[in-house]
């Protein structure tokens, strides 16, 4: 039991490693930047230029303090897009990348369900959940108490720990698409594409008459500025995105185990 | 109890057809080859016996278990080795890694044992290896487990010609041990050195099922006499012969060079299928100056099935008799 899960994880754990640090750095320059551009911020002159409705949807009222533009900055770009595209990308690559180079022959010979191979590979996926998280956290906390502005360290934990169900989301989103798709970058482009328009469906659309699209979309389920601004925690979000996880996934195994291998 | 049991065994892949119809039995001890050349449905058949896809009608039972009953051959599977054509394997881990983990799946209980006689470099990574290392991994990976049955797919390809040799006898040692095996091979050479008995496929249908044995003996004999007197292949459509052509060998041109025959010493070249007696006393009646009873190449019996126009069989045939004029090995007369 496990030992696909442990043999996944060491795998991703260096892509992990680069992604965490990638991550990190930018996460250092905006806040390196954050004192002088929050010093040289006009929020009115801001809202005067672009109209309200543009505003509310890229909250840029919000970025006039530290913890509102590292919000804005780091995690809803970082984090919504790129980490979750990265994971969503790393989840479609596991069963479809598999079946396409052969490696999934040798595993599916051995005597282990195929249920329990499609779980422990989703499981390797909290390898680069974890890492990234717990790297970034730190060089965050450490980061803005170092040009003394520091954020409040159970907000910081909060948008940590609540990115968490969203990227499992898109992580067996992924595995779900990997399992379905015929080929690895079928499965890639599919599950890439999907957090990339759902992302934007939920910037445009909101404050707008088809505002209840974006209930559709992840991103409504787990707010990294309203986490961080406002210290709201929304629990109800991350419970819905956990329940959709475990749907897609059981979507995922059933689709993989009536799945001919070719 | 067979090993292998299949009972009109069918995949299609929407309308592509990939097996139809299959029905025959594996028995227990017995290493059987399973001929076809490529595009026949050998893979097909295989991935379907290990239960990587589902057959689209019939059944098989493999080590007693219901391909399709998932639980109970997932079980089942732990007995089995697969060693595939064209493994794939993770490339960014080691070969001692991979084996670990593998090892996890399914248990190791000899990979030392077998790393003897197939020595991949463990400690490199598999993105580096060689395609005969790579199949030498996967041979430790199939064998690793100790399995009652082994299902392989054409598993000597990549293999230079004295780890082929080291896998075969090590196959014939297996056997001794009890050990069953499913052999799909393009190769008649090989195929014959293993095999008790043979199936052969074609298009997805299985043409023959028979004993290596009665294979050749209902081949018969490639006979190649040199005569120094004029003969014409009529002359030799005596029963039991077959196919007889008449040409000017390489033995002739140099007799006549040497002046001791005049006229055209000729080769004839005929398989026969009768007694020896008959034959002899009829070649006795000329002057014979060489003469070669071999015992027919499998390839013969295999065109057969497939016919001179399939070109695909035409390459492998060719591809086998290369392997064959390495060893040649005449029967005695």
């Amino acid at each position: 039991m496990f030992e696909t899960a442990r043999f996944e994880s060491e795998r991703r754990l260096t892509g992990s490693v680069v992604v965490a640090l990638g991550l990190s750095a930018f996460a250092a320059m905006m806040i390196l930047l954050a004192p002088s551009i929050l010093d040289e911020f006009d929020v009115a002159a801001l809202t005067e230029t672009f109209s309200p409705a543009l505003v509310e949807a890229m909250q840029l009222d919000a970025i006039a303090t530290i913890e509102g533009f590292m919000a804005l900055e780091l995690y809803w770009f970082g984090w919504l897009l790129v980490l979750g595209t990265y994971v969503a990308y790393s989840a479609a690559s596991t069963i479809a990348g598999d079946i396409d180079d052969g490696t999934m022959d040798t595993v599916l010979a051995a005597p282990v369900s195929r249920w329990q191979i499609l779980f422990e590979k989703f499981l390797s996926l909290l390898t680069p959940i974890l890492v990234v998280n717990v790297v970034v956290l730190v060089v965050v906390y450490v980061g803005t108490r170092l040009v003394s502005e520091p954020i409040a360290a159970a907000d910081l934990v909060a948008v940590h720990a609540l990115s968490v169900p969203y990227l499992l989301f898109w992580g067996a989103y992924g595995v779900l698409v990997s399992a379905l798709a015929a080929s690895r970058l079928v499965a890639e482009g599919i599950a890439a594409g999907t957090l990339l328009a759902t992302f934007l469906v939920k910037t445009i659309a909101d404050g707008t008459d088809i505002e209840w699209l974006g209930l559709l979309s992840p991103t409504q389920y787990y707010d990294p500025v309203t986490i961080l601004t406002a210290s709201e925690y929304d629990y109800s979000g991350a419970g819905i995105l956990l329940v959709a996880t475990i749907i897609l996934l059981l979507a995922s195994g059933v689709t993989f185990a009536r799945r001919d291998i070719q | 109890m067979p090993v292998i049991n299949t009972d009109n065994l069918t995949k299609y892949y929407g309308d592509v057809r990939g097996i139809e119809g299959l029905s025959f039995a594996v028995e227990e001890g017995e290493v059987f080859g399973f001929l076809g050349p490529n595009g026949a449905g050998k893979t097909t058949a295989i991935r379907t016996l290990m239960g990587f896809q589902s057959p689209t009608a019939g059944s098989a039972t493999v080590l007693g278990a219901d391909i399709t009953d998932t639980a109970s051959f997932r079980k089942t599977r732990g007995k089995i080795g697969y060693l595939p054509s064209e493994p794939g394997f993770n490339e960014t881990v080691t070969g001692r890694r991979l084996l670990e983990y593998h090892g996890s799946l399914r248990g190791d209980v000899r990979s030392d044992e077998i790393l003897e006689l197939f020595e991949p470099p463990l400690d490199r990574k598999v993105g580096e290896y060689s395609r005969g290392n790579q199949q030498m991994l996967a041979i430790v990976m199939a064998f690793m487990h100790d399995p009652d049955l082994v299902i392989m797919d054409e598993p000597t390809s990549g293999l230079d010609p004295l780890k082929q040799e080291r896998f075969l006898e090590f196959i014939r040692a297996e056997q001794d041990r009890g050990k069953s095996f499913f052999f799909s091979s393009h190769i008649l050479s090989e195929v014959r050195k293993v095999c008790d008995r043979i199936g052969i496929i074609r298009d997805g249908k299985l043409v023959e099922l028979e004993d290596v044995a009665s294979l050749i003996d209902r081949s018969g004999k490639a006979v190649r006499a040199n005569i120094a007197d004029s003969v014409t292949a009529a002359e030799f459509e005596i029963d039991g012969a077959h196919d007889v052509t008449v040409s000017g060998g390489s033995a002739a041109v140099g007799d006549a060079a040497d002046g001791e025959t005049v006229g055209e010493a000729l080769t004839v070249s005929f398989t026969y299928t009768g007694a020896y007696e008959p034959l002899l006393r009829h070649l006795l009646e000329y002057e014979l100056l060489d003469l070669a009873i071999e015992e027919a190449p499998l390839e013969d019996v295999f065109m057969r099935f497939y016919g001179d126009h399939d070109a695909e069989a035409a390459v492998e045939r060719v591809e086998s008799e290369h392997e064959d004029d390495a060893e040649p090995e005449p029967t005695d007369v």
